[in-house]
């Protein structure tokens, strides 16, 4: 009985370098594993961090075009201000219109528009999108969210 | 033999395990010891810096969208005294491009404090030097040279005006400290600077987004018509010249909601050059005199008595009285202007020929309840509320008062001793040209913040009179000066108002050759869509409203339809009717 008991346990016993090397697998699986997780955080990292440079200087460069934006638009209305317009119409030979001189036409329906800058106003809203939350978690990050979300 | 190998590689195991545990007590030692700490803190310094962002001031336009306050960029020009090489050289190019002295800046350059990173050469200096020194920064550079080295350019906004003195008084200006003075300026300065805010800024690109945007000053539109304002200060310079007057002022309103479409007043800053401010006024309440200075306004406070008198059932306009040419009231005596009697009057030609007598004898019927209370309720004493920097109140003497005499009644009911502000009156007059109900007199059409749209709504302050007391005045006033063939009268257009000519009070007595010349009017009179105020300070062609002040009107008139699209009376009608 015994010995049936031994030769049962030796048969199924594996031999010591069989392992061996399933502690070498299981060791070098762990470690490929942390690599494979290290690489893809480093490159997480990396494409976060360069995003993130990219910010900075779209910011930086945000603040340049409303600079050069805000000089345009006085350049702009100076070259078109009041002072500016009536010396143009006098070189051009225009005078100023006298009331007898209209003739005014009923056109049904008609609303005047809006000044410009009150339309541009309206359609602003469509630059503040907010950024998805893709572009701006890191990997530990977005598992943190997965977790306490549950998954969701 | 094995058994060794086994002693010997636990001896190693151990040997290294303690080892491992060494290098882990160390670090844990290191990290939080106290110079640790020290490093960490100084790490930290680097790690960002606290930065001020100032938003940029908030624009203002007129109501159909042109600029009459933007920002433009200019420079701070600096230089980092530890990166300097040649501060001598420096001196002498900065000198030059910036119009200092090569002593001023060689002393700024090598005598600041010790411990100074960095010193402000000078602010404020325009886009083309600063142009001009990075070009040559450039060449050097090429070169080799070091000598301006260290130099540096903060950029940051001023404010511009684009149409220089255009609408001065309305706008205000803002000073090189960032804060508005009078007018919309000064009334909004919070809304239009924004909120400066001191954040970090983290060097660490990962923490890029921490940092906050910071929204930029309010926008405002104005209800002001650029072209319009032009016009009337061209016309009203043109009649300060003409009639010989020393200031002046006009206002275009529109009476069915208060929007102020023009306000020209004398003198105007050029808001470029705000520094001349000391140079043009003697004080703040003559920088508009549309709102800022009260004055007895005269005769056109006439159509106040009458439409309180129309009102109250005390005349109509076919009610007639005899004018003797004088009156007693209080006991003193009161006379017409000519100090003549005009015999038979009704109500129209009470206001026509502008009958002191008339009007002091309805507010004698009226009494002085009656009388001072639709006073109130048309606002006089009161400042409107427009939102603009600086209103005066105006005054007026109200039974109880320790100066108020019974005699007041008769002469505050023809305009003297009654002190308002153009606007004030016009606000009152309001009334009268739309339908018994006064607005509340503004400027701001719209705010613009953050890509929303917030438009002002038109108040009303009341309605001191009923619709058909406002339309029957409406109609007399247009009668009358229909009748008397004024210089007001608009080719096209009818129109209603009254002229004032109000002789100026001193220490001594009212001044018999100096007047205020006023006019008050508003078309077309049957659907009044622009109301004007003219006020001429002290003509000298000729001391009366109806020579000076009511051809003012005319001439603004005739620039008001056009600009506003509105087309003579016999064109609206015939379009009405269909």
């Amino acid at each position: 009985m015994q010995a049936q008991a031994t030769q049962l346990i030796h048969a199924y016993k594996q031999a010591p370098w069989r392992i061996q090397r399933q502690y070498v697998g299981t060791f070098l699986l762990v470690v490929i594993g942390i690599s494979m997780i290290a690489a893809l955080y480093l490159q997480v990292t990396a494409r976060a961090a360069a995003t993130g440079r990219e910010i900075q200087e779209l910011r930086a460069e945000i603040i340049t075009i409303q600079r050069l934006n805000a000089d345009l638009e006085t350049q702009l209305a100076k070259l078109t201000s009041s002072a500016e317009m009536q010396r143009r119409a006098v070189e051009m030979d225009y005078r100023p219109v006298k009331p007898g001189e209209l003739d005014y036409v009923a056109v049904p329906g008609f609303v005047a528009p809006e000044p410009a800058i009150l339309l541009a106003a309206k359609d602003a809203g469509f630059i503040s999108l907010p950024l998805p939350s893709e572009y701006t978690q890191s990997l530990i990050e977005w598992l943190d969210d997965r977790i306490k979300s549950g998954g969701y | 033999m094995r058994q060794q190998y086994a002693v010997r590689s636990l001896i190693l195991v151990v040997g290294l395990a303690l080892v491992g545990l060494a290098v882990i007590a160390q670090m844990i030692r290191i990290q939080n010891s106290e110079q640790a700490k020290i490093f960490l803190s100084q790490g930290d310094k680097y790690s960002g810096e606290f930065r001020m962002f100032y938003p940029e001031r908030g624009e203002i336009y007129d109501r159909s969208g042109h600029l009459l306050a933007g920002n433009r960029t200019v420079y701070e020009v600096g230089v980092s005294l530890s990166e300097m090489r040649k501060p001598e050289a420096l001196a002498s190019i900065l000198s030059v491009y910036l119009g200092l002295t090569y002593e001023e800046v060689h002393k700024q350059l090598t005598g600041s404090p010790e411990g100074w990173e960095y010193i402000v050469v000078q602010d404020y200096v325009g886009e083309e030097t600063v142009a001009a020194l990075q070009e040559l920064m450039q060449q050097q550079w090429d070169a080799d040279d070091d000598s301006l080295d260290g130099l540096g350019f903060k950029p940051h906004f001023q404010r511009s005006y684009p149409e220089n003195a255009l609408a001065s008084n309305v706008l205000g200006f803002v000073t090189r400290d960032g804060r508005g003075y009078f007018g919309i300026e000064e009334k909004y300065n919070d809304l239009l600077a924004g909120n400066p805010v001191q954040v970090w800024v983290p060097s660490d690109p990962n923490k890029a987004m921490e940092i906050p945007r910071v929204s930029n000053g309010t926008t405002l539109v104005l209800t002001l018509n650029r072209d319009l304002q032009a016009q009337v200060e061209s016309i009203l310079d043109q009649a300060l010249f003409e009639y010989g007057a020393e200031n002046g002022a006009i206002i275009v309103m529109d009476p069915r909601n208060g929007d102020i479409l023009a306000m020209a007043t004398t003198p105007r800053l050029d808001l470029n050059n705000y520094t001349d401010y000391f140079s043009l006024y003697d004080n703040g309440s003559q920088y508009n005199r549309a709102i800022g200075m009260a004055y007895e306004a005269g005769s056109v406070v006439k159509i106040l008595t009458m439409a309180a008198a129309l009102d109250t059932g005390t005349v109509t306009p076919e009610t007639t009285y005899i004018d003797t040419g004088s009156i007693e009231v209080g006991g003193i005596t009161i006379w017409n202007w000519d100090r003549q009697p005009w015999g038979q009057q009704d109500m129209i030609g009470c206001l026509q020929h502008s009958l002191n007598v008339c009007l002091a004898t309805l507010a004698s019927k009226m009494g002085t309840q009656t009388f001072y209370g639709y006073m109130e309720r048309f606002g006089l004493g009161h400042p409107t509320g427009i939102d603009l920097a600086g209103e005066a109140m105006g005054r007026l003497k109200v039974p109880g008062d320790t100066d108020w005499y019974p005699v007041d009644l008769g002469t505050n009911a023809f305009g003297q001793g009654v002190t308002v502000t153009p606007l004030q009156l016009m606000m009152a007059a309001s009334a009268i040209a739309n339908d018994g109900k006064m607005v509340t007199p503004h400027i701001l059409y719209a705010m613009l913040r953050d890509g929303h749209q917030y438009n002002v709504p038109s108040q009303y302050a009341g309605a001191p009179i009923k619709a058909e007391t406002a339309h029957t005045l409406s109609g007399m006033l247009a009668v009358s000066l229909e009748g008397e063939s004024s210089k007001a009268l608009v080719p096209g257009y009818r129109v209603a108002g009254k002229t004032g000519t109000a002789q100026i009070p001193t220490q001594l007595g009212y001044d018999q050759s100096q007047t205020n010349a006023s006019f008050i009017g508003w078309g077309p009179a049957d659907d009044p869509q622009f109301m004007v105020y003219v006020w001429l300070q002290k003509p000298s062609a000729s001391i009366w409203g109806s020579q000076t002040a009511a051809p003012v009107f005319s001439q603004v008139a005739e620039q008001a339809v056009i600009l506003l699209n509105i087309p003579p009376d016999l064109v609206r009608q015939q379009y009405g009717s269909r």
